[in-house]
């Protein structure tokens, strides 16, 4: 598993140059893959984990975080996890609330989403997603590339293999979350001021 | 100086020194196990907020596998030079971040933490390892370690100690000053009793006094009875001499009386005799001018009276003569010196031998016995006594007398196979004018053993005689001339 099966995930979202620097890399290590414990968690796994952990990372406003009976982590557009996403959260609880997942097809039905990952299908209709879920206090999470340029507020970006995450902490703002300075200490690169033309 | 002869003050001084030193030996033996105690209690308390406030900062680290971010934390501790080495941990135990006081190098073996046990902490030879779980949102996400020197510990130990060798000595110093003074006033009349109790005994003189002091503690109650006790001594001591000084002259008064008496006596007896010898002289010398002159005229009746008349005259003058042997004998000084019996024996036994020289009498005397006493007094003694065994003798046609000394019984004997006497009547040997024999059987006196037992008795011996009818009599007699009592004669 490892790395190969990390590549071929990605296959679906990745321009042709990645596929090749994967195939690389999976060539280059995959004796040293193979020899891996086969519970090493996928990129998908990775990822669903982060998504999940996020949410103790982040602070609501208190008028919206009091009104939640359950803590919902909402996908827009075709799920990638699979049934990863529910094995991570499944039984898990966050600030004393059950941790539910969603699936959503739009910006309309995000209504009691805390988090929202947004498939990297719908890359096009950031401009019009964004905003509409800044207004609703929701955190957006995407591995859609330069994600936060784009005014998103958490983008994963996988790099030799490990998962990273960048923040754009402005957006954050706007949307009127707050992200714990652990986060920011531990995010790849963290975004302060607004991108030209991320609106 | 071995611990029973120390003076009383110098043994206080040293209780003292043993107290105080022991008591504060215990305050800062005590002081410094508390302050140890606390100082490790801090170290605990110190390093759990350490942990505490690196797993907070390490929590997302944790979360997002960032190591290099929990390093970034780790590396805070550099701050707190006691941090050996801190570390962070993933649940299964992996190490995710670590922390090292440069130089170190260490292999850790790292206590575990139970299931519900929030911190742990150990203590080894050189520092204490502390463990605490790292939690997010009520979960263990990891946990974090710190090891810390104990420097601190140490040097505070080392402190500690060095001011309670500095304290124990300057407090020994002042408690031996101060013991010392206390002591003296403590000890002070003590000692000076003592001192006084010495005297005493060394001059005998119970008229000193003890100093007394005024308090009304132990020591002034016994220096008071002491000085008590001496007057009673001393009171005792004046009636004692008192009493002895009344006796002295009580027997002073008594001899002198008795000397008085004594000589009277003498000076009486010895003036009857003289004057008694005047007549009998008399007597004497017309019986023997009217036998002579008219001696052819009697008939033999009356030659036959006056001869009894003077041979009564003849006995009448050997009984004064004897009598004045025994006040002679009786009086006078003594003189101490050898004497040997045997050679007085010897020359009576000749002179006996000669006056009657038809008896068969063998004489037994050793070659040479001396005594100790008075040569003249002795000569008398040993004459009445072989006179004695010859006169008893007489009766029988051989006779052996003998003179020795029995080493058994410790007395001088003579001894002869006469006549003897009847063991009953030994006591009334020696009085005079007693006779166990009638005249006509043996002549004599009966003042010749009187004699002998005064002379022994002014040696200060003894005389006693055992025997049996015909088979001879013993005389012995000591001469413990040592022990002799004399009247003392006052100058």
């Amino acid at each position: 598993m490892g790395l190969a099966h990390v590549c071929a995930n990605r296959l679906r979202a990745y321009p042709p140059s990645l596929l090749c620097a994967c195939i690389l890399a999976a060539l280059m290590l995959a004796p040293a893959a193979g020899a891996q414990p086969a519970s090493h968690p996928t990129e998908y796994q990775v990822e669903a984990a982060y998504l999940f952990n996020f949410g103790k990372f982040v602070t609501w406003p208190p008028d919206v975080s009091s009104k939640r009976k359950s803590f919902d982590l909402c996908v827009l557009g075709p799920d990638p996890f699979g049934p990863v996403l529910v094995q991570t959260i499944s039984g898990e609880t966050l600030n004393g609330q059950p941790v539910i997942t969603k699936h959503i097809a739009s910006a309309a039905e995000s209504a009691g989403c805390a988090i929202v990952f947004i498939s990297s299908s719908e890359g096009r209709r950031l401009n019009v997603l964004l905003p509409a879920l800044a207004k609703q206090h929701i955190l957006t999470v995407s591995d859609i590339p330069h994600f936060v340029d784009r005014g998103g507020e958490i983008g994963f970006v996988v790099e030799g293999g490990h998962v990273h995450f960048e923040v754009n902490q402005s957006a954050a703002e706007e949307a009127g979350l707050s992200l714990s300075s652990e986060l920011l200490k531990v995010a790849i690169t963290v975004r302060k001021a607004n991108p030209k033309g991320g609106r | 100086m071995p611990g029973q002869s120390r003076s009383i003050s110098s043994r206080f001084t040293l209780i003292i020194m043993v107290v105080s030193a022991a008591a504060l030996v215990l305050a800062c033996s005590a002081f410094i196990v508390y302050d140890q105690l606390s100082v490790r209690d801090s170290i605990v308390r110190d390093l759990s907020a350490q942990a505490q406030i690196v797993g907070a900062n390490s929590a997302a680290a944790l979360t997002f596998n960032d190591p290099k971010a929990a390093a970034n934390t780790l590396a805070a501790l550099r701050g707190f030079p006691g941090v050996i080495s801190a570390g962070i941990l993933t649940p299964d135990g992996q190490v995710f971040a670590q922390y090292r006081r440069t130089g170190v190098t260490e292999v850790l073996d790292l206590p575990s933490l139970g299931p519900t046990q929030e911190e742990t902490y150990s203590f080894h030879e050189g520092d204490v390892l502390l463990v605490r779980r790292i939690e997010l949102q009520g979960k263990p996400i990891g946990s974090v370690y710190i090891r810390n020197d104990l420097e601190e510990l140490h040097s505070r130990l080392q402190h500690y100690a060095l001011i309670a060798l500095v304290v124990l000595l300057v407090s020994l110093v002042a408690a031996l000053l101060l013991s010392a003074a206390l002591g003296r006033s403590l000890a002070g009349p003590i000692v000076k009793l003592a001192e006084t109790a010495g005297v005493i005994s060394r001059e005998k003189n119970y008229s000193v006094r003890a100093e007394v002091a005024s308090g009304f503690n132990e020591t002034d109650v016994l220096v008071r009875a002491f000085n008590d006790m001496l007057e009673q001594i001393q009171r005792r001591d004046a009636e004692l001499l008192k009493g002895q000084g009344e006796l002295e002259q009580r027997v002073e008064d008594r001899t002198r009386q008795l000397i008085a008496a004594n000589r009277e006596l003498e000076a009486f007896s010895y003036s009857v005799s003289h004057d008694l010898r005047g007549p009998l002289e008399t007597i004497n010398g017309f019986t023997y001018m009217f036998l002579h002159d008219f001696g052819a005229k009697l008939d033999p009746a009356g030659k036959d009276f006056i001869q009894h008349i003077r041979s009564a005259a003849v006995r009448m003058g050997d009984l004064i003569d004897d009598l004045l042997k025994l006040s002679q004998v009786s009086s006078g000084t003594m003189h101490q010196e050898h004497v040997d019996l045997s050679a007085i024996a010897r020359s009576i036994a000749q002179e006996l031998q000669s006056h009657d020289q038809q008896r068969k009498v063998q004489f037994v005397i050793p070659e040479s016995l001396v005594a100790e006493g008075d040569s003249r007094l002795l000569r008398i003694a040993m004459e009445n006594l072989m006179r004695n065994a010859w006169k008893y003798t007489s009766k029988h046609a051989t006779a052996r007398i003998e003179f020795g000394y029995d080493a058994v019984r410790g007395s001088y004997y003579i001894r002869d196979d006469g006549a003897g006497f009847n063991q009953a009547n030994a006591e009334r040997l020696f009085q005079p004018f007693q006779r166990l024999h009638s005249l006509a059987e043996f002549p004599g006196t009966g003042v010749g053993l009187a004699t002998v037992q005064r002379v022994v008795h002014r040696h200060g011996g003894r005389i006693w005689a055992e025997g049996a009818v015909e088979k001879g009599a013993t005389f012995y007699f000591t001469l413990n001339s040592e022990s002799s009592t004399e009247l003392r004669q006052p100058a």
